[in-house]
């Protein structure tokens, strides 16, 4: 098995850093921040680069699985281990529910996917369920506030989504879904059952951003129904997938490291010209290099993992 | 060799007696902060951090703020930020200030949402939290000593002129029934639970019969006024942001209903936008909280206000950015550090606390008197209730109804 | 209260037919998803402002003069972006993304150029030039404020809009059903390897179509400062999602699926917001998925599903 062995080798490098840099670089929150850019990038590849499917109501996982970790802590005084279970358990619930969408074509599926989103942050949001979610006023989880330890467990989920994405990139599993996302009709007939597969594939990328939104919520302690719902984390997911190539292990590592490392050193620089710079970029991203670095890699011969 | 023994000497004198001076002066005074130039609370942040800018630059320009610990003038240096409105990246920068750039002095950007994502991480870090306009009632616990609102009065108190009003002159100009209007989010709904609470108490004959909580990206009113007007209201109180009161009020000039009394929070505190938006006749008889840039109140330190807005007119004239409350809430915020930097014995950030804490009752300042409770929230700075009358068709003036100790007119009702 | 609501919810789901209008079009024509939709409503909106600031030009003219100009903008854009696009992998997904960059980047422009305030045009402006019609077909002078239909009374700017809105169906039924260009834009939305087979120039027929469908968000933003109450450079992003709703709700592809679309969103949004008015913002995201589910193709349409 060199290839998965060359591939697992390659995502261990990232896990050492995350581990080593807190002790020398004092910001953890945006280490923090680039782990849970990873793991949405990684997500959205699931989704996105092996099945075709792009769902631009991504991050209504990430709010379920924010407040599923934050409704658990608040009403019945969990461990924070246990609720972020539950955040991961309702993001799979969430992505239970709306796996019917999958008899949608393309744009239908991005629409009613970000519909769904929407729908949800304005459930969590309103305030006659104040009681439950505390609406729009926020959430203070005060008692479970250890950032040590979140990190911790965060970097945990990393290096097991990283496991995840190599898995599937190297298993049938994982053919199966490009084969299904090149032409549906021949994988049936080869006998994949693509319904199933897309299910899972669907089910994992959810659990994956379920987690993410749980240790967010965990590691900020302090948020509002828009942080979590915010469009933004579908779009960076989305963004920095595709720049550094769907479809493998590396390109939204790559992605992850160069954009939204720019984003923070735009941000800190030259705030004003900021949104119109990561625009223009997307643009130009999206004419000039649609399939990723990845794709540029290999066009110079390099086998990217 | 004697000289040389002697300056050995001295050389040896001075490095012993060194540190009992102030050989720890820092150079400059860091202050940190965060400001939103794009996004939904833009509007709120760039007055308020321009007002601090103002402050900063005039001390600099005298040399610096005098720092008791050390006793000297030492010059401040500002690291500021932008967040774009967006709290995910607000709570990195917040942390970014703390860690990497190592700031004396914590300073909130605007608003309660992006004051909230800092509240946990100034308690995390131990360093003080300078929240500037986040008068969300929540932040301010018991447990947590890391924070002091400066320059607005905490969210459940702001209304209570309002409701005095109402509850006290309202039966007397024949106010019975109330008809309340809010957006729910954390300001305008902890607002909205104030003023309901201050009514029922106050056991006045005064009936709450309409009570709406709608979202605050809400910009069309008309179906929600005939429902309001079917409810036969003496009073009505719209509690929403600047673009939320903008709707209200130019829906209600449109539909042409016509409301005995008309309550908006905007109309006082950005009075030219509402002025640009709304037009004079929108605003006419409306009646508002009357802001610390309306009223020249006795300061006892800093500024007063005629020469800062003239102080802001000039440096700030030619930019889009509007003098009004926040501007003012800036400002503030940079008076009430040189005061408490001028009395501290350290910078550190407990010292600091008690040195903010030890002006509360004393300080005055164009903004009112500066007074705080034990867990650090606002609860000085009043903002009295007042009435707008049309001054030509873009303007307003305003005419202090209550509490009568400084009113400066009668109010109008009904509303002609 | 009822009567009230649902006269209010035909008013001004009018308008976000029109809204809607020009997105449809795009997607119909083009299957491309223009998520920079509500930026050009903005900017359509501030042409408005400014013609009305600098010039007093009254809104009305304005909204020819915006038409026109994002129509002409729309066809060297459409050049600039789409072929480009068209040849990469999967272009419905990666035209989410570049739309969404150009959004952006509107939206930046605009907020360096205008400043993030909020902007309005005084509601009498349009009271004025209903009056005008009115004193004209009438021959009575009436005032400029709020207008009655069957005993309820509503602000000048519903009429005005709800009027527009009818002739930019007009216009677009028009065009795609009694032009030549809009006939082969048809083919084009039918199938566009087919229509290119067939000799029709493809590039030229999507490109017109773009900058029509540009013009008319142009021209919706006109009424945007009335129907909204105000406007800013940052507006765009939630009027495209609900703009979304409404031709999904329809029917992509068809314009009078979109009118349909508006009215049934207008009417729920009103009644929602009289009788359950914290849970308004909620309708339109559940009809959309309601209708996706239930059926995909719209109220109106053709078959949208995928194995």
């Amino acid at each position: 098995m060199p290839r998965t062995v060359k591939h697992i080798l390659c995502v261990l490098p990232v896990i050492a850093a995350f581990a080593v840099l807190p002790a020398v670089y004092e910001n953890h929150l945006l280490l923090f921040n680039f782990m849970i850019f990873m793991m949405l990038a990684q997500g959205m590849n699931l989704i996105y680069g092996f099945t075709g499917y792009l769902p631009f109501g991504y991050v209504g996982f990430f709010g379920a699985g924010a407040y599923g970790f934050a409704l658990t802590v608040v009403h019945l005084h969990a461990h924070p281990l246990l609720a972020l279970l539950a955040g991961a358990l309702a993001a799979l619930a969430l992505g239970v529910t709306l796996s019917p969408l999958f008899r949608l074509s393309g744009a239908y599926f991005s629409i009613a996917n970000l519909g769904a989103a929407l729908a949800v942050y304005q459930v969590v949001s309103n305030p006659n369920l104040e009681s439950i979610t505390k609406g729009p006023y926020g959430v203070s989880l005060n008692g479970v506030f250890d950032p040590t330890f979140a990190y911790t467990t965060t970097l945990a989920i990393l290096a097991a989504t990283f496991g995840v994405i190599v898995y599937v990139r190297n298993s049938h599993f994982g053919m199966a879904l490009q084969a299904i996302r090149e032409d549906s009709i021949s994988a049936a007939m080869a006998g994949i059952n693509v319904v199933r597969e897309r299910i899972v594939a669907w089910l994992l990328s959810a659990l994956i951003a379920g987690l993410a939104g749980g240790a967010f919520a965990w590691y900020v302690s302090v948020f509002y129904p828009e942080t979590v719902f915010s469009g933004e984390f579908t779009i960076f997911a989305i963004v920095f997938s595709l720049f550094g190539g769907n479809g493998t292990v590396l390109g939204p590592i790559l992605g992850v490291t160069v954009l939204y490392g720019i984003y923070n050193g735009v941000g800190i620089s030259t705030p004003q010209y900021f949104q119109l710079i990561y625009g223009a970029l997307i643009m130009l991203l999206v004419l000039f290099l649609p399939n990723g670095l990845a794709s540029l890699l290999r066009q110079w011969g390099i086998d990217v993992p | 060799m004697l000289r040389n023994a002697f300056c050995g000497g001295l050389l040896a004198a001075s490095i012993i007696a060194g540190p009992v001076f102030a050989a720890d002066a820092p150079a400059e005074i860091k202050l940190g902060t965060l400001y939103a130039s794009a996004g939904r609370y833009a509007s709120i942040s760039m007055p308020v951090h321009y007002g601090l800018k103002l402050w900063i630059d005039q001390k600099n320009a005298e040399g610096g703020v005098f720092v008791k610990a050390f006793n000297k003038k030492i010059p401040l240096k500002l690291v500021a930020y932008d967040d774009q409105s967006n709290t995910a990246t607000a709570a990195t920068l917040y942390n970014q200030l703390i860690t990497q750039d190592k700031v004396d002095v914590l300073i909130a950007d605007s608003g309660s949402v992006l004051t909230s994502v800092a509240v946990p991480i100034a308690r995390d870090h131990k360093m003080l939290l300078i929240d500037q306009t986040g008068t969300g009632a929540n932040f301010f616990t018991p447990d947590n000593p890391y924070i002091a609102l400066i320059s607005d009065p905490v969210s459940s108190i702001w209304p209570k002129p309002l409701a005095d009003f109402l509850t006290q002159d309202g039966p007397k100009l024949g106010i019975k029934r109330v008809a309340i209007l809010y957006a729910t989010n954390d300001f305008t709904g902890t607002q909205a639970n104030a003023v309901r609470k201050f009514i029922k108490d106050a056991n006045a004959g005064v009936d709450i019969v309409y009570d709406q909580g709608i979202p605050t990206e809400t910009s069309n009113y008309t179906v929600l006024l005939n429902n309001i007007r079917a409810s036969n209201p003496d009073a009505v109180i719209h509690l929403g942001y600047a673009p939320n009161d903008i709707a209200f009020l130019r829906n209600v000039q449109d539909s042409g209903i016509k409301f005995k009394f008309l309550f908006c929070i905007y109309p006082g505190l950005e009075t030219e936008l509402l002025e640009k938006n709304v037009g004079s006749k929108g605003l006419n008889y409306v009646f508002t909280y009357v802001p610390s840039s309306e009223i020249s109140y006795e300061a006892n330190f800093g500024m007063p206000l005629k020469d800062y807005a003239d102080a802001w007119q000039k440096k700030y004239g030619n930019t889009q950015v509007e003098f009004g409350f926040n501007s003012v809430a800036g400002y503030t915020t940079g008076l009430v550090l040189e005061k408490a930097l001028s009395v501290t014995e350290s910078l550190d950030q407990l010292e600091l606390r008690k040195a903010i804490f030890s002006l509360s009752g004393k300080l005055k300042t164009l903004d009112g008197t500066f007074e705080l409770d034990q867990n650090g929230a606002q609860v000085g700075e009043i903002t009295p209730l007042g009435q707008l009358i049309a001054d030509g068709p873009n303007h307003v003036k305003f005419v202090t109804v209550w509490p009568h100790n400084v009113s400066t007119g009668k109010p109008v009702y009904p509303r002609p | 209260m009822f009567v009230y609501s649902l006269l209010a919810g035909l008013l001004f789901g009018l308008y976000f037919s029109l809204i809607g209008l020009g997105l449809n079009l795009v997607f119909g024509v083009m299957r491309i998803v223009n998520l920079a939709h509500g930026d050009f409503l903005m900017l359509g909106a501030f042409v408005a402002y400014w013609l009305f600031t600098l010039f007093s030009i009254n809104p009305v003219p304005s909204v020819f003069i915006s038409f026109a100009i994002f129509a002409v903008v729309g066809i060297p854009l459409y050049y600039l972006l789409v072929p480009r696009l068209l040849r990469g992998k999967d272009p419905e997904m990666l035209s989410f993304i570049l739309f969404f960059g150009l959004s952006q980047v509107i939206e930046a422009v605009a907020t360096i150029s205008f400043g993030t305030s909020e902007r309005s045009i005084p509601g009498g402006e349009l009271g004025q030039a209903m009056a005008s019609v009115e004193s004209f077909f009438l021959g009575t002078a009436v005032d400029n404020g709020p207008v009655e239909i069957f005993g309820q009374t509503f602000p000048a700017a519903w009429i005005v809009s709800g009027f527009a809105s009818g002739l930019a169906v007009l216009f677009v039924y028009l065009y795609l059903y009694r032009t030549r260009i809009g006939y082969l834009t048809r083919a084009v939305m039918v199938n566009r390897e087919e229509a290119l087979a067939t000799g029709i120039n493809v590039h030229r027929v999507s490109a017109i179509a773009f900058g029509v469908g540009l013009g008319l968000a142009a021209l919706s933003g006109v009424f945007a400062p009335f129907m909204l109450g105000s406007i800013t450079p940052a507006m765009g992003v939630d009027v495209t999602v609900t703009s979304f709703a409404v031709i999904v709700i329809g029917s992509l592809g068809r314009p009078l699926g979109t009118v349909l679309g508006g009215l049934i969103y207008g009417v729920s949004y009103m009644l929602m917001q009289s009788y359950y008015s914290s849970w308004a913002n909620l309708l339109p995201y559940v009809l959309l998925v309601a209708i996706l589910l239930v059926r995909p193709s719209g109220l109106l349409g053709r078959q949208v599903r995928r194995a």
